[in-house]
């Protein structure tokens, strides 16, 4: 076998339906390793659902996705190993309330990938330095900023050491004051070399960060390309619509 | 076999399969397994049993009944009690319960302190504890003899209260029951209804006045049409012999349950009312005041309604409690569904037919009450989210 | 409002609060009328006139209007321990203090995880059902036929809760299945279960079952009953967790799956804990309605404290006592289930508080 390093996704013609309603229609996605990836469009567009999608948070109904060579079908096995090696930070954080921000970060570690109490704790903390928020270890989620919640957040995603991250709309939520400190953490992942999925409207962290920006409209990928591309020539009408309404020009 | 039970359609059938099979299995095992040991015991299942005759009596009932009556008369017997002291008992409760909620919700902290002592007692005993109570307390009034006299028309003694009733047919006072009910029914619809709606408040006051008034008349008239002949329409109870004649008769047992079930229910009726109009907000009350209500049209156009239907789903729930809670009536031998099913039970030997009719009973008793009060709800429930903001 | 400009005097205050119309003069007037007459009437009654002791048999009671707590003074043992027999009572009566513990322990939020909660229930099972058994530490055995009074009370109370709470949180659980045929089942079987009086449930599984089981299957009468009343406590119990559960945001769940948490330590780690503690007070105010409607089990025959209490004044000389027997056991019901519904509105309050 030769060494070739495998794409981190594989979407070909992939259909989404709630009840009658499409939301994806005929998704074809590569993501190759170390690739970042916003994903933008309007609202009802069908981007959070493609990356719920791929880690199964919602089934799609026809077409094959594969993470990292595991096809996601109807193994639960095949299931469990896509989510603990892709992590998701969310729009609304989710942090666990009734547990303090080490624990929300090593809870995973220590019941999925067995590892004891002492390592777990340790790697936690070695993610919640990497977001700059050590001090605040034993806090519990209810007593910090949005913005601290979010990078609590994305640390609890880190310390299962994820090949993956996908993220939801992950500064929609916050306080414009607070966009910042996340989008940093965001930045420094981008160059550490994680393969990142980004459902956002930050155009900025597009344009500094992306390798390819995908626009969707009404369940299907209109168009996509690197950022210079995307936003100097944008090609399909709705397109540019979407950037003028987005952009303010 | 691993790799198939990774397979997440196929586990998902195969666990609903077996759950509903295990299910199913377990009903069918139990009443097959009955039905055997019932059959070694001589009895023979089915049904027919319904129209033997029974045997034995029953010690107060609506309808005429007698030990040669079958089986299934005596159901409805027992059913017609049950669904008697239910309507009397959430009647009475609420009407309590209204009544200490309105104290409880008041600014006067008097009338706070009573409606809270009340609560707090009554609500914090058993029910059965009670229905002993009052059982015991009814029992021992004096015999017919001795009977308190209230004014030569109301008799409390230990054989049951007796009050002045109407010689009329059973039928005439179901019918003008229900016409009188009806009366009030299309009282309320005019009320809520989205029709009259927009109608002159002086208006709809005067057509409210006149149905009431047209309600009363054709349930007299009803009444009359339906007299016994050669009587008087009012029946007097009066002490002839040993016990009296005349009039009706509320037996200890009823009484002791409607009692019981009156005090219990409104006690826990109090508490729902008062939840109801303290979850009308302040700002609805202010804002009704700054346009210029006067206290009483802030309480019946702003206050009652939003708490009404703040109330409504809770106290559909109490309600089908209180029904429920009238099986408490076999402690002291007061002849309900369930205690007519008993008997008939230890007769009969049909255990199985009878728990079948027990419990479908019950079943829709509750269910059909449960319906009427959603449809009511659901009706008048505030459209859209308008409360939220 | 003139009154409150400074300090007013207590008058004036009584006059804006009491009679600041005529309406309100007259709520107060006779509020406090109703008040004061039943707490004069109840007062003289209970103690003034009261007789305490039955030094002088019931004929003491004869000559006095008041309470002739006389009958609880020379009855207390039979109402509170039944027919247990009589040098053995100490064991009795520290069982049910050992259960008075345990309900305090588990009002301290400092236990307020499975594994205390646990542990303080079952280990309290165990320390009451081996006192009042026996049969160890060189007890006499004692056999449940011979359990009464207010001790059996508890132990149904008890066993119904132990075997009720784990089967409350399968219900719950199943209830809310994505599969639609296991939740359509189970919701049919909590619906029914909850459309059904306690009493014919109890009647089934006490009374009627033995008809239907062959000798092997049927157990002892006892048991059968508290099933029957554990599984009527499961049914409401399951309602009130479904609905901590649905106080959860989805969210909770999908990141716990996204971090590849498996469904046994989801629900473990991340559901129940949160899905409880929403659930706590109405959960209270449950555990207070299987208290009061242990009483029940009198109907099916056991000797619990009314079926004691009965026993007390309907034998022998007493016949008359019946207020105050019924008076004692009520306090009895009322000290444990107020106590404990205020505790619940006091946490449901403090809750409130919490959120905001």
């Amino acid at each position: 076998m030769t060494q070739t390093v495998e794409p981190a996704i594989i979407i070909r013609g992939m259909n989404k339906f709630y009840g009658s309603f499409q939301a994806l229609k005929n998704i074809d996605l590569t993501v190759e390793q170390g690739e970042r990836i916003v994903i933008c469009g309007p609202s009802g567009s069908g981007k959070s659902t493609l990356i719920r999608c791929i880690n199964h948070l919602e089934a799609h109904q026809s077409g094959d996705i594969a993470v990292l060579g595991t096809p996601l079908d109807n193994n639960i096995a095949n299931i469990d190993e896509i989510r603990r090696e892709v992590g998701m930070v969310f729009q609304h954080f989710n942090l666990f309330p009734h547990m303090t921000v080490l624990e929300n970060c090593a809870l995973a570690p220590m019941l999925v990938r067995k590892w004891p109490r002492a390592k777990a704790e340790e790697m936690a903390m070695q993610y919640l330095e990497k977001v700059k928020i050590p001090d605040q270890a034993e806090k519990f989620p209810g007593q910090l900023s949005g913005g601290q919640q979010q990078r609590v957040a994305i640390a609890r995603s880190l310390s299962m050491q994820p090949k993956v991250l996908l993220f939801d709309e992950p500064t929609s939520a916050l306080d414009p004051e607070m966009i910042s400190e996340v989008l940093d953490v965001m930045v420094s992942l981008a160059n550490d070399g994680m393969t990142m999925l980004c459902v956002t409207h930050e155009m900025g962290f597009a344009r500094q960060v992306a390798d390819r920006v995908i626009f969707m409209d009404e369940g299907e990928i209109i168009e996509q390309n690197p950022p210079e591309e995307f936003f100097g020539n944008p090609q399909n009408e709705r397109t540019q619509q979407f950037l003028s309404q987005i952009l303010g020009r | 076999m691993l790799s198939a039970w990774n397979n997440i359609k196929l586990r998902n059938a195969v666990l609903q399969i077996l759950y509903v099979g295990g299910f199913v299995a377990l009903i069918v095992t139990l009443i097959v397994m009955g039905r055997t040991n019932l059959q070694e015991q001589g009895i023979i299942s089915g049904f027919d049993f319904l129209w033997k005759a029974t045997g034995w009596e029953v010690s107060f009932s609506l309808i005429e009944f007698t030990s040669r009556d079958p089986y299934w008369l005596v159901l409805v017997v027992g059913l017609l009690n049950t669904l008697f002291l239910g309507v009397i008992g959430l009647v009475l409760a609420t009407v309590i319960g209204v009544i200490i909620g309105m104290a409880r919700t008041s600014a006067n902290d008097l009338a706070r302190l009573l409606g809270a002592t009340y609560v707090e007692i009554f609500r914090n005993i058993p029910l059965i504890v009670q229905v002993f109570f009052w059982y015991a307390v009814v029992t021992r009034f004096p015999g017919p003899r001795q009977a308190i006299n209230v004014g030569d028309s109301l008799f409390l003694s230990s054989r049951g209260l007796y009050a002045p009733g109407l010689n009329i047919t059973g039928l005439s006072a179901f019918l003008g029951i229900v016409a009188f009910l009806t009366g009030l029914g299309v009282i309320v619809w005019v009320s809520s209804a989205q029709q009259f709606r927009r109608m002159e408040p002086a208006r709809k006051s005067r057509l409210r006045w006149l149905i009431l008034l047209v309600a009363f008349v054709v349930t007299t008239v009803i009444f009359w049409i339906g007299r016994l002949p050669d009587t008087t329409l009012v029946s007097m109870p009066a002490l002839k012999g040993l016990n009296f004649r005349g009039g009706i008769r509320v037996s200890t047992e009823l009484s002791a349950m409607a009692i019981s079930i009156a005090i219990y229910g409104g006690a826990y009726i109090a508490e729902i009312v008062r939840g109801g109009f303290k979850s009308v907000g302040r700002g609805q009350i202010e804002a009704a005041q700054s346009v210029g209500l006067t206290n009483w049209q802030v309480f019946s156009r702003i206050r009652f309604p939003l708490a009404l239907r703040a109330m409504l789903p809770i106290l559909a729930n109490q309600y089908v409690w209180l029904i429920k809670a009238t099986t408490m009536g076999i402690a002291i031998g007061f002849t309900d569904f369930f205690m007519v099913v008993s008997t008939a039970i230890n007769q009969s030997g049909q255990t199985l037919e009878l728990l079948g009719i027990l419990m479908g009973g019950f079943l829709i008793i509750n269910f059909t009450l449960a319906a009427v009060l959603n449809r009511i709800n659901r009706a008048i429930a505030l459209k859209g989210d308008q409360l939220r903001t | 409002m003139t009154g409150d400009m400074g300090r007013p005097s207590i008058l004036a205050m009584l006059r804006t609060r009491y009679f600041s119309t005529l309406g309100n003069a007259i709520l107060s007037i006779i509020s406090f009328s109703i008040l004061a007459l039943i707490t004069w009437k109840v007062l003289d009654w209970a103690v003034f006139s009261a007789v305490f002791s039955a030094a002088n048999g019931p004929e003491a009671c004869k000559a006095v209007d008041g309470a002739c707590w006389a009958v609880i003074d020379a009855r207390w043992r039979l109402i509170l321990f039944g027919l247990y027999p009589h040098e053995e009572h100490w064991r009795s009566g520290l069982a049910c203090g050992v259960v008075v513990l345990m309900t305090v322990l588990s009002c301290l939020p400092y236990f307020w995880n499975g594994r205390s909660i646990s542990i303080i229930w079952i280990g309290g099972f165990l320390a009451f059902y081996f006192l009042m058994k026996g049969g160890i530490f060189g007890m006499p055995v004692v056999d449940e036929q011979r359990w009464g009074g207010l001790s059996l009370t508890v132990f149904i109370f008890l066993t119904t809760v132990l075997v009720g709470t784990p089967l409350s949180i399968l219900l719950a659980l199943l209830r809310r299945s994505e599969l639609p045929w296991i939740s359509g089942v189970t919701g049919i079987i909590i619906d029914s279960v909850r459309s059904l009086p306690l009493l014919t449930i109890l009647f089934a599984f006490a009374v009627v079952l033995p008809f239907l089981l062959p000798d092997w299957a049927s157990g002892d009468k006892l048991y059968r009953a508290i099933l029957g009343s554990a599984l009527f406590f499961a049914a409401y119990q399951a309602e009130i967790i479904r609905g901590g559960m649905q106080g959860v945001p989805k969210g909770q769940e999908e990141a716990a799956k996204s971090l590849g948490v498996r469904y046994r330590h989801r629900i473990q780690r991340i559901l129940l804990p949160q899905a409880f503690k929403n659930a706590l007070p109405a959960t209270i105010n449950q555990f207070v309605i299987t208290f009061k409607e242990t009483s029940l089990f009198i109907i099916i025959g056991f000797f619990e404290i009314l079926a004691s209490g009965n026993a007390a004044y309907g034998t022998g000389n007493w016949t008359f006592a019946f207020v105050e027997v019924y008076a004692f056991i009520a306090l009895i019901y009322f000290a444990f289930v107020f106590s404990l519904s205020r505790y619940g509105a006091f946490l449901e309050r403090r809750m409130d508080v919490g959120d905001q």
